[in-house]
């Protein structure tokens, strides 16, 4: 795994106590990065912003795959498919942020019945 | 083809034209740093890696939640991955407009849970804002030692494996009904309060109290 060579490398990884972080946290200069790249005038972030995305990418992270997990069961399946994850976003207000993300205009719809009767 | 136009235009490249520089890129050569105004935005190529988030961590975090005899596609996992980059973006735009407003230079932690919690994300500010006392507490955060009261004693009662040990996504709190009482003093419900309302000039500062 590349963990050990990630923004991890400052922080105590793996086994004992997390005196600064939770060593399962999502990598924090990545996160900044993506903040500062979200808008051209992003100035200055504070130390501990980053931090609470951490926190809150696991979150959503669970929450979506959650979701999605749901659709993939709904489906009688047991793969985790792109479009599982579509579904979870179309029936989640939170999610419309993400709508144009998974479900590109360009591509065809996938229609689940379609789907479940390929896949039985 | 691009994959989705996205919120802030994220996008996928098939081709990439430095994809022979990614492979020294391995490493995160950016150090953790604190406060600093970007100088690299001028960076015209930007890495694949850079963009998102690392899939091992994404596919970690997804396997927490997955029953053990499920599978997640390729096209899954790099679709949440995508997803992950575009809710920070999304957050982060609310939370720097909120900045802009107010005429303060730098995005807080403040902002941050604020932006969440006027985009809907109310069921995360209350596990969020306990991790984030958790970590002033234990590592003095942005503005040196706080020795306030727990916060939410009760969100963690029976459940503590570490300073930051969150556990499961503390579940039924009712979150959305809850804004104002629920997290004891006064200066965290203020948090969802008008910015008007803010102390003094340089805005938001709902933890300024704990500071001594």
């Amino acid at each position: 795994m590349r963990q050990a060579k990630t923004a991890y490398s400052g922080f105590l990884s793996g086994g004992g106590i997390p005196r600064r972080h939770d060593p399962h946290l999502l990598p924090l200069a990545r996160i900044k990065k993506i903040m500062k790249k979200s808008s051209v005038d992003v100035k200055m972030i504070s130390r501990e912003a980053p931090l609470v995305f951490s926190k809150a990418c696991e979150l959503f992270i669970e929450e979506l795959t959650k979701r999605s997990w749901n659709m993939t069961i709904q489906g009688k399946r047991r793969t985790v498919h792109k479009e599982d994850v579509a579904h979870a976003v179309a029936t989640t207000d939170v999610f419309d942020f993400l709508i144009d993300l998974v479900h590109p205009n360009t591509s065809h719809h996938v229609d689940l019945n379609e789907d479940l009767e390929k896949k039985q | 083809m691009e994959r989705g136009g996205g919120f802030h235009g994220y996008h996928r490249h098939p081709i990439h034209p430095t994809s022979g520089m990614q492979q020294q890129d391995m490493k995160q050569k950016q150090p953790e740093t604190t406060n600093n105004a970007s100088t690299d935005d001028n960076e015209c190529i930007v890495r694949e890696q850079d963009r998102f988030m690392p899939i091992a961590n994404v596919i970690r975090i997804m396997r927490k939640i997955l029953p053990p005899h499920a599978k997640i596609s390729d096209d899954a996992k790099e679709t949440i991955q995508e997803c992950v980059s575009e809710y920070i973006s999304f957050v982060t735009g609310e939370a720097n407009d909120r900045c802009q407003r107010e005429q303060r230079k730098t995005i807080t932690a403040e902002d941050v849970l604020w932006a969440m919690s006027k985009l809907g994300f109310d069921d995360y500010i209350e596990p969020l804002t306990v991790y984030l006392h958790r970590y002033r507490e234990f590592d003095g955060g942005e503005r040196g030692s706080i020795r306030g009261e727990p916060l939410v004693k009760r969100a963690v009662a029976g459940s503590d494996p570490g300073p930051f040990g969150m556990g499961p996504f503390v579940p039924g709190f009712h979150m959305g009904h809850h804004h104002n009482g629920f997290f004891g003093p006064g200066s965290i419900a203020g948090f969802f309060k008008d910015p008007s309302s803010a102390t003094g000039p340089t805005g938001f500062e709902p933890y300024a109290q704990c500071k001594e």
